[in-house]
């Protein structure tokens, strides 16, 4: 029983902050590879395929809310597609790694001026 | 958040930012080809400061981009035979409760507590990558 509860858990714990767009799966990989033993490569395929009925999931009440901008969606999702397919095309061939430190210096900025804005708005 | 120059414009962009949706749609679609998730990082960063989006509404947002781009990293991953679908079931099942909650309750969840989570994942994530 435990195969699945612990797994079935952390997914559900996990898809609350998916749902929010706050980083759920980052989580969820921290707690499939540190606590549940699974290694890096399987943990990740698995992160990846749990996004999908989290997300989705997640929806319908943000429809209902108001949440979901449609010019957003109109814009972002065809282009979003499109550069993800010629992404993972080019990723096979470019070796990745070059581009890590680059994002990593964008996540540092980014983490730290998000933390430091929360004092001038309200709310 | 400032307000567009165009006074003409509704507040929160609509049409008139499409182009800068647009293009982070391009960067979260290219982040997310390349490392194989993640960009919804960008996304948000770019639709918040860039495309004057409104908080909340450029969390939910993401969320909704990003899954076809997720949809589109999923089916490579598939096809490249490196993920067993057997072993992701039970964490599929938690993440539709979880995703279903999360849905429910995200109208409540003060946007500084989104913010802060976001930020503390983003400095994880800075920390996997330059170290």
């Amino acid at each position: 029983m435990r195969e699945w509860l612990l797994p079935f858990l952390f997914g559900a714990a996990t898809g609350v902050l998916s749902a929010w767009g706050v980083g759920g799966g980052t989580l969820l990989l921290l707690c499939m590879t540190l606590l549940l033993g699974v290694d890096q490569t399987t943990a990740q395929g698995v992160n990846l395929l749990y996004f999908l009925p989290a997300a989705a999931a997640s929806l319908p009440s943000h429809r209902r809310n108001g949440y979901l901008d449609a010019a957003v969606l109109r814009a972002a999702v065809p282009f979003g597609v499109l550069a993800a397919l010629a992404a993972a095309l080019v990723s096979s061939s470019v070796d990745s790694a070059v581009f890590r430190k680059p994002f990593g210096l964008f996540l540092l900025f980014a983490g730290a001026s998000i933390l430091l804005e929360q004092r001038d708005r309200s709310k | 958040m400032r307000s567009s120059p165009d006074a003409i414009s509704p507040p929160q962009g609509g049409e008139t930012h499409k182009y800068r949706y647009a293009v982070a749609g391009i960067v979260a679609g290219a982040v997310n080809g390349l490392f194989g998730g993640g960009g919804g990082i960008p996304l948000l960063v770019l639709l918040r400061r860039w495309a004057e989006v409104e908080e909340k509404t450029a969390f939910a947002t993401c969320v909704a981009v990003i899954l076809p781009l997720c949809v589109v990293s999923a089916a490579v991953l598939l096809l490249r035979g490196s993920v067993s679908l057997a072993v992701a079931l039970p964490y599929l099942a938690g993440g539709t409760v979880g995703g279903l909650l999360g849905g429910r309750l995200f109208r409540n969840v003060p946007n500084v507590w989104l913010r802060r989570i976001f930020a503390l994942f983003l400095l994880y994530g800075a920390y996997r990558y330059l170290r």
